[in-house]
């Protein structure tokens, strides 16, 4: 159908906007990542200097250096990224299993006090983290298990099962129960069913479920610092931060190539994911349980 | 129902309510005994130097209310929601309203919008820092050659820091809401925007009388979702200044950091963050009747009362491909 000059004047307007609202900061971090440091201070962002380059990025993976103030600081962002890996796949792997338990009770049952649990799990994702952290803090320095990748994927669970299994009974709750239903009456067990036709049906909004978890853990910082900063199992975040100017270690601009360089690669695993479980990530947001409850 | 199914019901009640006993038990194990522990840890006076600790009942909480620094925090965060609520409905909106027009490269566009939010908050912050850094920032770069600026301008500054933080924020939520938007609007009634175009009516038109009243419900999760994210933010906030300049963004979460893991004062934390909890809790109690109290209308309208076949339809529908 022919567009009228209303919507043509959104397009024309809006796409620019959209691509220059979303595309700008990244760009300019992505640009400075490739810049000489002096080049940076000297010139600004907006130039094209000669010495554009990978300098940075090698130089924040510990293959190349180039400032000695950071000495022993790319090293950290290097086993950073590691300890964020080990740290985000096994929290994505054990909040997914959870969730999906979870929110296939909720979403397929009804039971006694299941709207008050489920209004637990809306409270408790409104929780601040920090909330939860003092307590963690206090327990595992007793413990001493600050430092360590257990104390932190506990503390990354309780922030991350409740919201996935609030978002999983959504997602349940919109299947259609009648070939579940059907292979039930068939003879199936409740546990076969559940493990040949459900969760196969249910396989994408577990992936999305699954790309949750791991971007909240790998992009998290609070947890991080806290429960693994200046330690040898420090994640991502943290190690990045040292780079940061705000940072009373940040030695002013100093580090600000190596940030964007650093910042650029972190971005990378959650950007793939992202993009694949795309369209996934969109069903499993517009299934909430409060709009959506069946009952 | 037969004899069958209604015993199949049954059981399925008691294995669904198995299943949720377990994960309320692991819930209690590593979530409600350390919340619990907090508002221990909150009622005492602990001083890690000495290895001692005083109990002193509501003293923290007395405490923190009645500091001014406390206050401003709080009232700090609340502000902070607001503009970040705000900001993302409307940019989300437009965002999303873009995207649903159809365009060469729409589909490129959608899944390149979606990427400010895969990125972590720290890297959010840097990118933002490349924007505003008054040395080589790309925004001092564009208007100080034209005369706009003088150089090194203070982009965050003592009045601004709050605004450029929020702006950072809504640019890294923004995504989640435009797509909560374009899954509502891709479920639009086709034969009334039908209907208008015939009647001619201009787009301003439709998108009042069929867009607005059709995204209401929508309306409400995105504010939801928003104000618990923004309320609850650190990360952000962190990266980029710090609280900072002075306390110039120093909300209720970052304070509450500072007292405990700069100060050490872990009463003081731990009550104050029971303080954090209460408002969020009272914000996600006014929230969920609103939305159950507009869920019963739409029921009485009958519109909702879709059997689960259809609904599973729309669900489909609404996926962005």
């Amino acid at each position: 159908m022919k567009k009228t000059v209303g919507e043509r004047a959104v397009l024309w307007i809006g796409i620019p906007l959209v691509t220059a609202w979303t595309f700008v900061p990244i760009l300019a971090m992505a640009w400075a990542s490739l810049m000489p440091f002096n080049a940076l201070m000297n010139g600004g962002l907006l130039q094209w200097p000669s010495g554009m380059g990978l300098t940075n990025y090698k130089a924040v993976l510990g293959i190349a250096t180039i400032n000695q103030i950071f000495g022993g600081q790319p090293m950290a962002v290097a086993r950073g990224f590691f300890n964020s890996a080990v740290v985000s796949i096994l929290v994505a792997i054990i909040a997914t299993a959870m969730a999906t338990v979870g929110g296939y009770a909720f979403g397929r049952f009804r039971f006694p006090y299941r709207g008050t649990l489920l209004f637990v799990l809306l409270s408790v994702r409104v929780l601040p983290p920090i909330a939860v952290l003092i307590p963690y803090f206090v327990i595992l320095s007793a413990l001493h298990l600050v430092g360590t990748y257990f104390g932190l994927i506990v503390t990354y669970l309780t922030t991350v099962v409740p919201l996935l299994t609030w978002m999983m009974t959504g997602y349940f709750a919109s299947l259609p129960i009648e070939i579940e239903r059907a292979a039930r009456i068939d003879g199936c067990g409740r546990l076969q069913a559940l493990w040949h036709v459900t969760i196969p049906m249910a396989s994408p909004g577990i992936a999305a479920a699954f790309a949750i978890a791991f971007l909240t853990a790998w992009n998290e910082l609070l947890f991080g610092i806290v429960l693994t900063g200046g330690t040898a199992k420090q994640t991502l975040s943290p190690a990045l931060l040292a780079f940061s100017p705000t940072m009373p270690s940040g030695g002013a601009n100093l580090g600000m190539t190596l940030f964007a360089a650093g910042s650029v690669l972190s971005a990378v695993p959650p950007l793939v994911l992202a993009l694949l479980v795309q369209r996934y990530i969109t069903r499993l947001n517009v299934a909430d349980p409060v709009t959506l409850q069946g009952d | 129902m037969s004899a069958v199914a209604k015993s199949l019901a049954r059981s399925d009640a008691r294995f669904a309510l198995t299943i949720v006993a377990g994960l309320v038990l692991v819930n209690t194990i590593i979530f409600i005994l350390p919340l619990l522990y907090a508002a221990w840890i909150s009622f005492h006076d602990r001083d890690v130097i000495l290895h001692t600790q005083a109990f002193i009942g509501f003293g923290n909480y007395r405490r923190i209310l009645a500091s001014s620094e406390a206050i401003a925090a709080i009232l700090l965060s609340l502000k902070f929601t607001v503009l970040v609520a705000v900001a993302s409905l409307l940019i989300g909106l437009g965002i999303a309203l873009v995207l649903n027009e159809e365009f060469p490269g729409r589909r490129l566009l959608r899944a390149a919008v979606l990427l400010p939010w895969a990125i972590s908050e720290v890297a959010t912050a840097t990118a933002w820092m490349f924007i505003v850094n008054p040395t080589f920032g790309a925004l001092t770069g564009v208007l100080h050659p034209l005369g706009l600026v003088e150089a090194n301008h203070a982009w965050i500054n003592a009045n601004t820091a709050l605004y450029w933080v929020a702006l950072a924020f809504v640019w890294h939520i923004t995504p989640l809401c435009a797509f909560l938007f374009l899954a509502a609007l891709q479920t639009a009634p086709e034969s009334l925007y039908q209907a208008a175009r015939i009647d001619r009516a201009p787009a301003f038109q439709r998108f009042l009388h069929i867009t607005l009243p059709h995204l209401r419900p929508t309306v409400m999760l995105v504010l939801v979702v928003v104000t618990v994210e923004a309320f609850r933010s650190f990360d952000l906030l962190f990266a980029m200044t710090r609280g900072g300049p002075g306390t110039a963004s120093q909300t209720f979460p970052m304070l509450i950091f500072r007292y405990t893991f700069e100060f050490s004062r872990y009463g003081l934390g731990a009550a104050a963050s029971y303080i954090l909890v209460a408002i969020g809790m009272a914000i996600t109690t006014v929230y969920y009747f609103v939305l159950t109290r507009r869920r019963r209308l739409v029921k009485i309208d009958g519109a909702a009362a879709q059997p689960s076949g259809t609904r599973l339809a729309t669900a489909e529908k609404t996926a962005p491909s």
